[in-house]
């Protein structure tokens, strides 16, 4: 039952992706979106140790990216 | 969605560090950046705003009764030129003639036969060489300030007139003010004033990336940029890509083009004639470019 | 036609361009590309309180940006790990001896206290490295690769990502693969499941290394809405196989009615535990599906990042993350950024406080309290500047608090509910440097 909802939530998220056609900003006015503080990871450092601290003490990891390198984290 | 239309009372919104007034000319989207004060940024606005306008009006081919539209339907009679327009002929003529040929303001009537819709629709040789016939600026008579064309030619300001326009309007705003200003009119630019402060951020959209990291990123403070590209206009037959840019020496699309030229120097005006002739080279571009010693960068 | 003949006109183009507009350009050009080559470093300072686990690392990442925009990141990471971690085991009215992982000797533990285990002194050394690169006008791709290396734990890794652009670029999908092998080789060998704690140099229930296998999978749309306003939606499956247990990880075996550890009594002249403790036992195979969204707005200047994250997994675990950052600008050079995350989580399925002497084993237990049901809070603030010449500094405090909740019915006896869980309390202090060359 949790796959299909899984599932389902995928098949939303596609449909919606091909709807997004009309959506966004011409490229002559992504002058804000081009900014660093817009990019989605600003500080790729800082977001490794992030991912690398909840990975160690918590039971989830990833989500935005990769989960990290595995580590024998206690 | 294009930027917001003509407004009659143009205004300026904050950005961070910075004032910023769009507008539409040219069919571009354009915009002043300002650091200056408010006041002072809203008449750099309408100062430009105004002077994109009247070049627009003045040289556009496709108005009726402004000088080209007089000096293309003169059918063969000699027509007298205000001094401006004396200063863009002679302009174009020196431009000629460095390029050896290749910058040629009177190729616009090829157009008649090339319709770059990215169909397939590539004209035959025959059709090319009957407009050859009326294409060539050695083919008119000019004698400052008297312009005679031939029967049949035309001249078009396209390749000259927005840049032209972007360094006038920097020209007013830098009269109007010392702090630094950008001027931008469709990825066209001059930045003057002061060299102060953090420089403008440039992006020039890096075509066939990823996004995020698309733009190639240019810190321009003091100078001209302008960026020669193929993008959006263009044929494909037989796997063939036939770009824009004609040769008005064959009347045929220059091949090998690189399909974005962006160069920077000391005006708008010539960074858009370094940049356009790089693409009319061709495969030599960068070299071209190198030899001219000025920064550029090509994305093939 | 070529360049060849035509010499140097920017000169005659100079002149020509002074007699159009009238003006002499003297002024000298300015226009710089974006560095070539872009180097973040950050120290990291993590402490938690009541002698746990402190962790100093240095990070180190490298980009260099070659033409066509091809991207090469080398990343280096140095940690230094001490301080103990909880080992499952419950707190008892007495003293408590446990034998330490490496079977050599003994640590004991003072009557009430939590168990913890200090033979974490290490150091532990990352290595990971990528290449990005625009594959025709579209597409995107990047390839990767990951090492680390630690005393008890080898990982290595490959990743790969595919991107393509739709919508002038407003819209981009990719697909990601990362494949990963971990050895471990804990000290005195990998511990049977469920297998007795036993005396110092009793190595008879002990194993020797082990692997674990995990394939990750990642399918992300990512939308520009409008000029101030982008999101992403990403899906991720993982799935982990092997062994998949934390090696220095036991339970307490307590008695039904009491709660009190079971007795035991070391083999003649040995040292060993006095109670019993069995060691941890997981399946040996992970499945999760994450669904993550986040979106950045910029409004007038200031930035705000909002993202959730829901995670569930065939080990009965679900999660929920909320995080939330505010870049506010401060003048033209510097700013703060405020920063809130909230998560919580289920126990998993095999999550127990203590085995229960009498009952049947389970087939898999875990008293490891990452696995139990607990909420977290994260508030931090960091502070950055840029300098005139172009670096960038900042500086990030952060405070991250862990709650848990053992289910009642598995508090057995005299358990109680707010000394058994292992809460966290722990500081998070970072320097980051960046430069461009």
């Amino acid at each position: 039952m949790r796959r299909i909802r899984v599932g389902f939530t995928c098949l939303l998220v596609l449909a919606a992706a091909a709807a997004c056609t009309s959506m966004g900003a011409e490229p002559w006015e992504r002058d804000v979106l081009a900014k660093e503080q817009m990019q989605l990871v600003t500080d790729p450092v800082e977001a490794a140790i992030d991912d690398h601290i909840y990975f160690s003490k918590e039971a989830s990891s990833g989500g935005r990216g990769f989960g990290g390198g595995g580590c024998g984290c206690n | 969605m294009a930027a917001a239309a003509r407004q009659t009372s143009p205004s300026v919104t904050r950005r961070q560090d910075h004032w910023c007034g769009d507008f539409v000319a040219m069919a571009s989207p354009c915009q002043i950046l300002s650091k200056s004060d408010r006041a002072t940024a809203r008449k750099q606005l309408e100062q430009a705003a105004a002077e994109a306008g009247r070049v627009e009006a003045k040289y556009s081919r496709y108005r009726r009764g402004n000088i080209v539209d007089r000096i293309n339907s003169a059918n063969g009679s000699p027509v007298l030129l205000d001094e401006e327009t004396a200063n863009l002929i002679d302009f174009a003529a020196t431009l000629h003639r460095l390029s050896d040929g290749r910058f040629d303001i009177t190729s616009g009537v090829l157009r008649e036969v090339w319709i770059f819709d990215g169909s397939d629709r590539v004209p035959e040789e025959g059709q090319v060489r009957a407009v050859l016939e009326r294409v060539g600026w050695p083919k008119a008579v000019w004698e400052s300030p008297v312009l005679t064309l031939a029967p049949g030619m035309q001249i078009d300001f396209g390749g000259i007139g927005k840049e032209y326009a972007v360094d006038r309007a920097a020209a007013l705003a830098a009269s109007l003010s010392d702090a630094p200003c950008l001027v931008n009119f469709g990825g066209d630019i001059a930045a003057v004033g002061a060299v102060s402060g953090g420089p403008w951020r440039v992006g020039i959209e890096a075509l066939g990336a990823g996004s995020g990291e698309a733009f190639k990123r240019i810190r321009l403070q003091q100078g001209g940029l302008a960026t020669s590209g193929d993008a959006r206009r263009f044929l494909l037959k037989n796997g063939v890509r036939y770009s824009h840019l004609l040769n008005p020496q064959t009347g045929w699309p220059v091949v090998d083009a690189p399909r974005s030229v962006t160069v920077a120097a000391h005006t708008c005006t010539q960074a858009g004639m370094l940049s356009t002739l790089a693409m009319l080279m061709g495969a030599d571009a960068e070299e071209f470019l190198e030899r001219q010693g000025v920064r550029s960068w090509c994305i093939r | 036609m070529s360049a060849k003949n035509t010499g140097n006109i920017a000169q005659g183009l100079a002149a020509a361009t002074c007699s159009l507009l009238g003006t002499a350009a003297t002024l000298p050009v300015l226009a710089q590309e974006q560095p070539e080559w872009e180097f973040d470093t950050a120290l990291l300072y993590y402490g938690e309180d009541g002698g746990r686990v402190q962790d100093l690392s240095l990070n180190l990442l490298a980009r260099r940006l070659f033409a066509d925009d091809r991207i090469l990141s080398v990343g280096l990471a140095v940690d230094s790990l001490t301080g103990a971690t909880p080992s499952g085991a419950v707190p008892q009215d007495e003293l408590q001896t446990f034998t330490r992982p490496s079977g050599e000797s003994t640590y004991q533990v003072a009557a009430g206290e939590m168990p913890l285990d200090d033979t974490f002194l290490d150091t532990r050394y990352a290595l990971t490295a990528s290449w990005r690169q625009p594959l025709g006008r579209d597409y995107a791709g990047t390839a990767g690769l990951s090492f680390s290396t630690e005393y008890d734990y080898t990982h290595v890794g490959a990743n790969f990502a595919l991107s393509r652009d739709f919508n002038k670029r407003n819209t981009t999908v990719s697909l990601g693969l990362a494949l990963a092998r971990d050895e471990l080789d804990p000290e005195g060998g990998a511990p049977l499941p469920l297998g007795f704690m036993s005396d110092v140099r009793d190595l008879s229930e002990r194993g020797g290394t082990e692997n674990k296998d995990v394939v990750d999978l990642l399918l992300g749309v990512t939308q520009a809405v409008n000029e101030n306003l982008l999101v992403q939606l990403n899906y991720s499956l993982s799935d982990g196989t092997g062994y998949l247990n934390d090696p220095y990880k036991i339970l307490s075996v307590v008695d039904p009615l009491s709660g009190d550890a079971i007795l035991r009594t070391p083999a003649p002249g040995a040292a060993g535990p006095l109670h019993q403790y069995r060691f941890e036992s997981r399946p040996d195979k992970r499945t999760k599906h994450s669904l993550f969204g986040q979106g950045k707005y910029f409004m007038g200047g200031k930035v705000l990042d909002m993202s959730y994250r829901y995670m569930t997994d065939d080990w009965g675990i679900d999660s929920h993350t909320l995080e939330t950052k505010l870049n506010l600008p401060l003048g033209d050079t510097s700013y703060i950024e405020p920063h809130l995350r909230f998560y919580t989580q289920s126990e998993a399925d095999f999550y127990r406080a203590s085995l229960v002497d009498g009952e049947p084993l389970p087939q898999f237990a875990s008293a490891d309290y990452r696995l139990g049901s607990f909420d977290a809070i994260t508030a931090g603030l960091k502070y950055g500047w840029r300098t005139s010449s172009g670096k960038d500094f900042a500086v990030r405090l952060e405070y991250y608090r862990q709650d848990g909740e053992i289910p009642t019915h598995q508090l057995i006896g005299s358990h109680d509910q707010s000394s058994l869980y292992p809460d966290l309390d722990a500081v998070i202090l970072n320097f980051s440097f960046g430069f461009g060359m």
